[in-house]
């Protein structure tokens, strides 16, 4: 007989009357190397179609299915179930609104990508072939681009918790500095006073959740950190 | 839906962030010369004369004062984003801000005026 893993799984039905509650399942390790994802996805099939959540890839490309699994922000489908303390406890990104069970309201941490206004602006004419840009800038690219917005990081912040209505989150700032520092952008003094704020920028207090959450392996306090000194250098 | 209304970014906070960290380094470093010269008393190196001497001079004095400077300016700031961290009721938080600037200002002019003896 296969290994049974147990798991705890918040359930909510805003439809309902119930509160939210935590739901326990049983469900057998089907391979080695078995994801949180694939543990969901025998619930959904097998044992509750009514669980919802959302997945895509499952492969962590395209950054669906981040969660609280044991009370830390991941990816499902690239979290393997070996070394998870069990029962394990998997809940919806903390601090979101609850859609239903694991899916949660995103509008909010997207309109935040939004306002950094996450496309190249240039005023130059446009070449005839690409923008070009020497490997030493392309370079710089590196450790921002690979973000897949799937909200890990900036839901595993305490200052966003307090204030998410007016800080940016680690996403979005790290996009915010991806085009400070792409050589094809021409926007950089523009973008620099769109995060010179307070609350927008400045609630970053080093706490660094985001870099421990990120599936991707990023760095947002260092983005943030970058930011912040492009401020004091155009300042002084 | 938490969507809201982007009123825009209000060019503040940079100086803040500054002022906290240069305080910061300014703290690191006269804020052990008094614990230096505690141990200097402690140990029988300088007696009491020796201790009103070292406070007295004109040095130590301006030192002194910075470092209080330093250390109600670290102190203010902290404690200012501390509350707008927590304290989301405008009608709180800036009375609350008011009156530790007023509060903390005159902690340190009352300082200020016993190491320059206008008191």
């Amino acid at each position: 007989m296969a290994e049974m893993i147990k798991l705890s799984i918040f359930r909510h039905d805003p439809d309902g009357d119930g509160k939210p509650f935590m739901q326990a399942f049983e469900v057998p390790l089907l391979q080695p190397g078995m994801k949180l994802l694939d543990a969901l996805n025998y619930i959904k099939w097998e044992l509750d179609g009514t669980l919802t959540y959302r997945r895509s890839c499952g492969e962590g490309v395209c950054g669906s299915d981040g969660l609280n699994i044991n009370g830390v922000n991941g990816l499902a489908c690239i979290t393997p179930i070996e070394g998870l303390k069990q029962p394990i406890h998997v809940r919806p990104l903390p601090s979101m609104q609850v859609i239903r069970d694991l899916v949660v309201d995103m509008d909010h941490f997207f309109d935040q990508y939004r306002q950094v206004k996450p496309w190249l602006q240039s005023d130059s004419p446009l070449p005839e072939h690409e923008r070009l840009q020497s490997p030493e800038d392309r370079e710089r690219l590196n450790g921002s681009y690979e973000c897949i917005l799937c909200a890990c990081c900036t839901t595993a912040c305490p200052s966003w918790w307090w204030n998410g209505d007016r800080f940016l989150g680690p996403a979005a700032l790290l996009q915010a500095n991806r085009w400070i520092v792409d050589s094809r952008d021409e926007a950089t003094g523009d973008r620099l006073d769109q995060v010179e704020d307070a609350f927008r920028l400045y609630r970053c207090h080093q706490i660094m959740n985001c870099m421990d959450a990120c599936p991707k392996e990023l760095n947002p306090t260092a983005a943030i950190g970058h930011i912040k000194r492009k401020l004091v250098s155009r300042k002084s | 839906m938490r969507t809201i209304k982007e009123p825009g970014s209000a060019h503040s906070g940079l100086s803040d962030w500054y002022w906290q960290r240069l305080s910061a380094v300014v703290l690191a470093v006269l804020l052990p010369l008094p614990f230096f010269l505690l141990v200097a008393v402690y140990s029988g190196s300088v007696d009491q004369q020796g201790l009103l001497d070292v406070l007295d001079h004109v040095a130590s004095r301006v030192l002194h004062s910075v470092l209080i400077l330093a250390l109600i300016i670290h102190a203010y700031i902290g404690l200012k984003v501390i509350l707008e961290d927590y304290v989301h009721v405008l009608g709180w938080r800036i009375p609350l801000i008011g009156t530790m600037l007023v509060m903390m200002s005159g902690f340190g002019i009352w300082w200020l005026a016993l190491i320059w003896a206008w008191a």
